[in-house]
This record gives C-alpha cells, sequence and structure tokens, in this order.
C-alpha cells in the first residue's frame, strides 16, 4: 500500500532522516519510536509530502511527487494535533472542511447530500454528533482531538499519518483514540502510522515497529520481536524492560492486585 | 438563528445607506429619497413636494458619496478579512504588509510631481496607488520568502511591519519636504469622500466586485487555512499559491479603494472581528457579511464626518478612528472575558 525505498529527508540540506526503506500493507498499523531528535516527525513530514525528499515514497506503487497534491491528499490524511485555535468554528463546520477535496471540483465547493450524510457519520463514529453545533473553542481536548479524528475521517483516506496523537489526552481519551484507530484500520483494511513516544500504547496500536536511531533504521518488525530487541536499550540508553517492569511492580503492591498479563486485542 | 441575523443585517444596512443619503447639513425625508432613486433609474413619477435642489442633492452629491462609502468600507473589510485569515492573525491589516503605505507613497508623489498617465487622466492617482500597493506587497512577500523559505506568516507580518514602517518614513519625508502640497496630502493620509462623484463609483465598483467574488470563492480554503497551512497542505489545498494570490487580491482592493479616497483605518480589523462574533468564522458568511458591515460602518463615519461641524467636514480616517478604537477595544476584550 504504501512502500519507501532509500527515503532521506532534512532541513537546511541536512539529512536528518537517512536512507529509511519501509513497506505499509493494508490493514497494518505501524508505529514509529525512538528518542528525541531520532527523526520521528522528520518521518511523517516527508511522508506527508511536507518536506523535499529523496528516494522514493509510493502508494500502490505511484510516487507521490507524481500524483497531484489532491491525489495524495484523497489516499493519505495527516491528523492534526492540538493546536492554538484562531478562528472559532461549530463542530460540524470543522469536520465538514474534510469533505473540501469532495466538494472542491463542483461550483462554489457546495457540500453534497453525501459530503453532510458522511460528515455526520465520521460524527457519530467518534461520538461526539451530539456537539455537533458546539464551537470547539468550548471543548475539552479530548473532545478536540476526536473533532480532528473525525475530520480525517471525513478526508475518507486509505492511509492515516499521526504525529503523536495522545498529546494533551487524559488515560482514558488516549486509550479510546488507539482503539478506534485500531479498529478502523483492521475494519477498512487502512493503514495507520503513528509517531508514538508511550510504548504502552504503541504495543496496544501496532502490528509492526520501526524503531529509529539517529535517523537511521536501528529495528523494523512485528511489534512484539522490536519491543524484546536488545537495541532497544541501546536506543532509549536505558533499561526500557526494567523500568517498565518496575511501575508494573508498583501498581501491583498499591493496588495488592497480583499482575496478569492481558493479551492485547 | 443565522438567516434571522442575515435578514436583521440587510434591513440595518439598507436603513444605514438611505439615512446616509437623506441625512446632512440638508435634511432630505427618507419617502423624497426612495422616489428621487426611482425616478431616476425607473423613470417614475417623483413626488410632487420634491423640490429639485434635492434631487440634485440626493443624485449628484449624497447618492454617489454614500454609494462610495459603502463600496470603500467593504473592500477595507473584506482585505482585513482575508490579511487576518491567511496570516492566522487576528490583528493583521492592510497596513501590516505595508499595503495603505504603499498606496499611500504612490498617491503621495502623483500629488506632489502633478505626474498623469495621458489615457488615465484623473484615474492616474488611484492607478499609480492600486500599483504601489500591490508592488509594496509583492516586494515585501517576495523579501519574506528570500528570508524564510516557508514563508511563515510571522515572518510575512515582521517583514510587513519593517517595509510599512519605512514607506512610512518616505511618506514622511515627502510631506516635510513638500509646502506647497503640505495640506492636501496630510488631509488626504486622513481620507475623505468630499467631492466625489459617480465617475469614481462607476471604476471602484467592477474593481471590488470581481475581487469580492474572487475572494468569496475561495472561502472553503481560507476556513482550512485558518487551522494551519500544513493542516491545509495536507488536505489538498495549494497553500502556496493561494496565499500569494490572496495577500494580492486584498492588496489590490485596499490599494484601489485607498487611491480614491485617502488612508482610513480601523475598517479593516474591526469589521471581521465583529462579523465572527455574530456570524461565526465561516468565510462563506464573514465575507459577504464583512463588505456589508464594513460598507455600512463607513458609511455612517463618513455621516457623522459631515455633519458633525457642517458646513465643515472632518477627515473620515479620523471619525472611524475615533470611533472604531474604543469599539474594538470593547469587542476584542468583551470576546475574552467571555473565554
Amino acid at each position: 500500500m504504501l512502500t519507501l525505498k532509500n527515503v532521506s529527508a532534512g532541513y537546511n540540506g541536512y539529512d536528518v532522516l537517512k536512507n529509511i526503506s519501509l513497506n505499509i500493507s493494508e490493514g497494518e498499523n505501524l508505529c514509529i519510536i525512538g528518542p528525541n531528535g531520532c527523526g520521528k516527525t522528520t518521518l511523517i513530514k516527508a511522508i506527508a509530502g511536507l518536506i523535499p525528499h529523496t528516494g522514493n515514497i509510493k502508494i500502490n506503487d505511484v510516487n507521490i511527487l507524481s500524483m497531484k497534491r489532491a491525489e495524495v491528499a484523497k489516499k493519505m490524511a495527516v491528523m492534526s494535533q492540538i493546536s492554538s485555535i484562531y478562528f472559532s468554528y461549530t463542530v460540524y463546520e470543522t469536520v465538514l472542511l474534510g469533505r473540501y477535496l469532495h466538494m472542491k471540483d463542483r461550483s462554489f465547493k457546495q457540500p453534497s447530500v453525501k459530503d453532510k450524510e458522511y460528515t455526520e457519520k465520521c460524527l457519530k463514529a467518534v461520538d461526539l454528533y451530539s456537539l455537533k453545533d458546539k464551537q470547539i473553542n468550548t471543548l475539552s481536548g479530548g473532545q478536540l482531538q476526536r473533532v480532528y479524528l473525525a475530520r480525517t475521517l471525513a478526508q475518507e483516506p486509505k492511509i492515516i499519518l499521526l504525529d503523536e496523537p495522545t498529546n494533551h489526552l487524559d488515560l482514558k481519551n488516549q486509550a479510546e483514540l488507539i482503539d478506534f484507530l485500531k479498529n478502523w484500520s483492521k475494519e477498512k483494511g487502512h493503514a495507520v502510522i503513528g509517531v508514538l513516544h508511550d510504548l504502552n500504547l504503541t504495543m496496544k496500536l501496532a502490528d509492526n515497529i520501526l524503531l529509529l536511531d539517529k535517523g537511521e533504521i536501528a529495528a523494523y518488525g512485528k511489534a512484539t520481536d522490536v519491543i524484546s530487541s536488545k537495541l532497544l536499550n541501546k536506543v532509549y540508553d536505558m533499561d526500557v524492560a526494567g523500568y517498565m517492569t518496575d511501575s508494573l511492580k508498583q501498581w501491583e503492591y498499591y493496588t495488592g492486585e497480583p499482575f496478569k498479563l492481558r493479551k492485547v486485542n | 438563528m443565522r438567516n434571522i441575523k442575515f435578514t436583521a443585517s440587510i434591513i440595518i444596512c439598507l436603513l444605514i445607506f438611505v439615512s446616509g443619503i437623506a441625512l446632512g447639513s440638508i435634511n432630505v425625508p427618507f419617502n423624497e429619497v426612495i422616489s428621487i432613486i426611482s425616478h431616476k433609474i425607473f423613470n417614475t413619477e417623483l413626488l410632487p413636494s420634491i423640490i429639485s435642489n434635492h434631487v440634485s442633492i440626493v443624485w449628484n452629491l449624497r447618492l454617489p458619496r454614500t454609494i462610495l462609502a459603502f463600496i470603500v468600507g467593504g473592500a477595507l473589510a473584506i482585505s482585513g478579512t482575508v490579511m487576518q485569515s491567511v496570516l492566522k492573525n487576528p490583528l493583521a491589516s492592510s497596513y501590516t504588509l505595508g499595503v495603505s503605505s504603499g498606496a499611500s507613497l504612490g498617491a503621495a508623489l502623483v500629488i506632489v510631481t502633478g505626474f498623469r498617465i495621458p489615457l488615465l487622466g484623473l484615474f492616474t492617482l488611484p492607478s499609480i496607488g492600486l500599483l504601489c500597493g500591490l508592488f509594496t506587497v509583492f516586494i515585501a512577500v517576495k523579501f519574506a520568502a528570500k528570508m524564510d523559505k516557508n514563508l511563515e506568516n510571522n515572518t510575512i507580518i515582521l517583514v510587513g511591519m519593517v517595509f510599512s514602517l519605512f514607506v512610512n518614513a518616505l511618506l514622511t519625508l515627502v510631506t516635510a519636504l513638500s509646502d506647497e502640497h503640505l495640506q492636501q496630502l496630510t488631509y488626504w493620509q486622513m481620507g475623505s469622500f468630499s467631492l466625489k462623484d459617480w465617475s469614481s463609483v462607476l471604476v471602484l465598483f467592477p474593481i471590488v466586485l470581481v475581487g469580492a467574488i474572487v475572494i468569496r470563492s475561495y472561502s472553503r480554503e481560507m476556513d482550512i487555512m485558518t487551522f494551519g497551512e500544513e493542516q491545509a497542505f495536507t488536505m489538498g489545498v495549494d497553500v502556496y499559491r493561494l496565499k500569494w494570490l490572496l495577500l494580492g487580491l486584498s492588496a489590490a482592493l485596499t490599494g484601489s479603494a485607498v487611491s480614491f479616497v485617502g488612508v482610513i483605518g480601523f475598517i479593516d480589523l474591526i469589521a471581521p472581528h465583529v462579523v465572527r462574533k455574530i456570524f461565526g468564522s465561516s468565510h462563506r458568511i464573514v465575507i459577504p457579511m464583512s463588505m456589508i458591515f464594513g460598507g455600512s460602518f463607513m458609511i455612517i463615519c463618513d455621516l457623522i464626518a459631515r455633519t458633525i461641524i457642517s458646513p465643515s467636514e472632518l477627515p473620515v480616517g479620523a471619525v472611524t478612528a475615533l470611533v472604531g478604537a474604543p469599539f474594538f477595544a470593547y469587542v476584542y476584550f468583551s470576546k475574552r472575558k467571555e473565554l
């Protein structure tokens, strides 16, 4: 579905990413992890076309550089992080903007009945329909993140790119977002590529993990393989597994509940 | 609810428009105003009570002046709306990018040198003003692009302010060195609709109409761009090209308006704020309603300017600032309080 071959990218002539090659198939969730400054966001930006790259990025065997911007946007969407709202819109208006490309060819870019129905469907999918007339600057962080998710879904993409989507979200909202994305990709046969700092969430979402170190691939493969790899400790320069199990032991100690491994959905 | 607000705004705008024609040093009753306009356009019978002097006042003086005030106010308001949306800065305006300063300098040079383009004659002044306004924004954005390849909004605003201050300094220099035109230039820099006739309306109207329609056709893109340029790009908006186009169009609107009537501030800042507060942020509504609000507000300011010390007139730019500054402060701070 999405392939990267020898992709390098960076800023001001300096390559932050070096020779990244990946293959993401339908229904796959790929999480990109690594310490700060390793090139996670740069990789997402390069795939999204926000920064120039060398090498090949192809969607269904077509190089994205040979596609029109609108064609790329119909196949691939980026879910934005929560940022400053300069001018407030209603929840419905904001999600409807996701239909832009579908309205573009109509006179005055008017939404069709299908656009309106699809917008409502996306609002219902993220459980926001009852808030559709509220101004987005009155929403909580979790609600706003769901608005942006609904807008991304309204774009009808085959691939969703996420850059630290759980920032500013509380635990419940984090879990709900990750569950939603996981179900979305599996049900539709689409793909999710996300940068996540939280390794617990990464394990919940990822089929495959890409571990980056100083702009290069340190490990890439099945989530369980990468997370158990000794490279993880080397890249993060700490005992990752030890740190995780320490916090689990603390939970066990304070709650009195013996820890049992549950199968991840 | 929005439809009620929309209808109420149209009715208030019409009342302000008719008041702008009816009121002045000589008051003409509303029914006479309507009868005169109807007579001139549809050739209907004039009311028997109307004296010929009133026909001349309404048709030759007040109507073109009021229409011009509406067009100029509307053009400035649309321009401000675009600047604020594209630059994602609620305090951005034509001044921010130096459009008004550029147009003023161009017009000042025409006044001082007496330069005339043969075919354009009297329209040399607005044409040069328009071109200089556009030229300033072109140079400012080009310079900003040189400094910052991504053409970030903060860079544009900072470069625009630097250019604006620099061009203003040149304008002050031209004004100071020109004793003969000192009063005319000073007065022009404060804006006025005095002595404007149908010819100004006929030239400015198509420019503003076309500009407004084209800008309105990019409402969706402007909505998306207010969420951030990277987001807009990934949603399929051609951000870089559109930014140039919209800034150019709004500069053309401001430049042409300024060069006809002089520098008039605050409308471009106030109108989008008030309209967004009443109608929300969707540009499909904000653009036409900003035009209606800006145009109506300008008519009121012009009415105050020509009646408050009648038979003399105040510069309308002074009135927009006097009324606009406290009004803006009220709107801005009451909005912050709500948030």
